[in-house]
């Protein structure tokens, strides 16, 4: 008897064969879908058919950001995915990563191939993006002249600044010599000389947007010397182009506000700064001002007249003091004075005559104190407190008076 | 000279917005003189002026560029 197994060890042993396969670890798989239900869940579980027969698939809520349709019965789709055993039916299923409309297949391969091809060069790379200048005059268009693109960007330059320079490469878009046409027109734009570019279209099918994914216009925009904004199809397209550009706008309408920039808006900016300019003007003008009053006031106190008035006060205070001392020096004197008269007085030699003597004065002026001093018959004067007496000397006569 | 003329007139919006943008800071400095004052405000007021000198004030309809370069009406 041969080995007996489980029903858990066989699917096991499936399942391990299925997750060693390399190829089954990461499969595209095209077919017709069938059998779909959006489940509550938010897992998705359908089928995928051909003529030959049918495969069971499930995506899972984790992984439906690699759904961008609502899938629905027949469509013919590309599944990206894992083949894995599911062990509890022991069926194998198709693990869904990512779903895409066929048709858009090989399209899809060839853009993740240069995509990662130029993502390694660095053409995404930060670092070589160009800041888009905030105020273009000329601005660049590489887009169809027909169509909603070229009448989108005009109509919302008009409105947002009707005085930027517009300039259209009338470019072919899409079909045969479309890559070639628009990375002509990224030089011709270079070279009439504009500030920015936009390069794009309108949306249309993966097909119809092919030419932004060419290499060719990849390598004209990132050798662009001029800033280029990528603006192909809708918000959901994207584009090498896109990755490539200095900037990604979602469509050529938004590229227009990225690109043109708003006068009333620079018109109110200017406005304002002239009035912040003005304003600080007059409140320094103003503190100006004030500073000169406070000034007015310190000089008007320091002013010499003020001082002068203090010296002329001081002045008259020490003139009054000394008219004082003097007043009083002189009523001093003037005391001493009637003191030394009275002494005076007292001392008189008309006091005496007074008391009965008199003076006798010669004929020569002399005062006579002795008889040697006159002889007989000379004149006299007699002085007494009433008068002169003339007298003339009868006789001189010696007599000792002891 | 001429020089200096010359690269007022390249000077960008942008450019010139960071010069204003200065002068404002100098106006709004505490120990600026009155005479800086006055000087700023002239620069300033020039400074506004070629803004709007910048911006040339024709509506322009959009232009396309021919295969030999050369622009024509669209």
């Amino acid at each position: 008897m041969q080995n007996v197994y489980t029903v858990k060890q066989v699917n096991a042993y499936i399942k391990n064969m299925f997750t060693q396969d390399y190829m089954l670890g990461r499969i595209y798989v095209k077919g017709e879908v069938s059998n779909c239900k959006y489940h509550t869940s938010g897992h998705i579980y359908f089928s995928l058919k051909d003529e030959s027969g049918t495969i069971a698939c499930v995506m899972f809520a984790g992984q439906r950001g690699g759904l961008s349709f609502r899938m629905s019965e027949g469509q013919q789709v590309i599944v990206m995915g894992a083949v894995n055993v599911y062990e509890r039916s022991g069926s194998y299923q198709l693990y869904a990563k990512e779903i895409r409309l066929d048709g858009e297949g090989v399209l899809y391969e060839k853009f993740q191939m240069l995509k990662h091809e130029l993502e390694e060069m660095g053409m995404f790379a930060s670092e070589y993006k160009k800041p888009i200048p905030d105020y273009a005059q000329r601005i660049g268009v590489v887009t169809a002249p027909t169509g909603a693109a070229v009448r989108d960007i005009m109509n919302i330059a008009r409105r947002r600044n009707p005085y930027v320079q517009l300039i259209l490469y009338p470019a072919q878009v899409q079909g045969e010599g479309a890559k070639e046409s628009i990375v002509r027109g990224i030089r011709m734009l270079q070279q009439a000389g504009v500030d920015v570019m936009i390069v794009g279209r309108g949306g249309g099918s993966i097909e119809d947007l092919w030419a932004f994914n060419e290499e060719e216009v990849a390598r004209a925009i990132f050798d662009c010397p001029v800033p280029v904004i990528s603006a192909v199809g809708h918000e959901t397209d994207t584009t090498i182009a896109d990755y490539v550009a200095d900037l990604r706008a979602p469509t050529p309408s938004a590229a227009a506000e990225l690109a043109v920039y708003d006068y009333r808006k620079l018109s109110g900016e200017l406005a304002e700064a002239k009035v912040r300019l003005s304003r600080l003007m007059r409140q320094k003008i103003q503190m100006e001002r004030l500073r000169t009053r406070e000034y007015q006031t310190k000089l008007k106190y320091l002013h010499p007249e003020h001082k002068l008035r203090e010296q002329q006060q001081w002045l008259s205070d020490m003139e009054d003091r000394l008219r004082a001392f003097m007043q009083s020096k002189l009523m001093e004197a003037r005391h001493r004075l009637a003191v030394n008269v009275e002494t005076m007085k007292g001392l008189s030699p008309v006091g005496k005559l007074n008391q009965g003597y008199s003076y006798v004065q010669s004929t020569a002026g002399r005062a006579v104190k002795t008889i040697r001093d006159v002889k007989k018959d000379d004149r006299l004067s007699i002085y007494v407190t009433d008068g002169i007496i003339r007298a003339v000397v009868d006789e001189v006569k010696e007599e000792e008076h002891g | 000279m001429a020089k200096a003329e010359k690269e007022r007139k390249d000077q960008t919006l942008n450019e010139i917005f960071g010069e204003l943008e200065e002068v404002i800071k100098g106006l709004e400095a505490e120990d600026v003189s009155l005479e800086d004052s006055f000087r700023l405000y002239h620069s300033g007021m020039d400074m506004l002026k070629r803004c709007s000198d910048k911006v040339d004030k024709i509506e322009k309809q959009m232009l396309v560029l021919d295969e030999e370069g050369e622009t024509h009406d669209f």
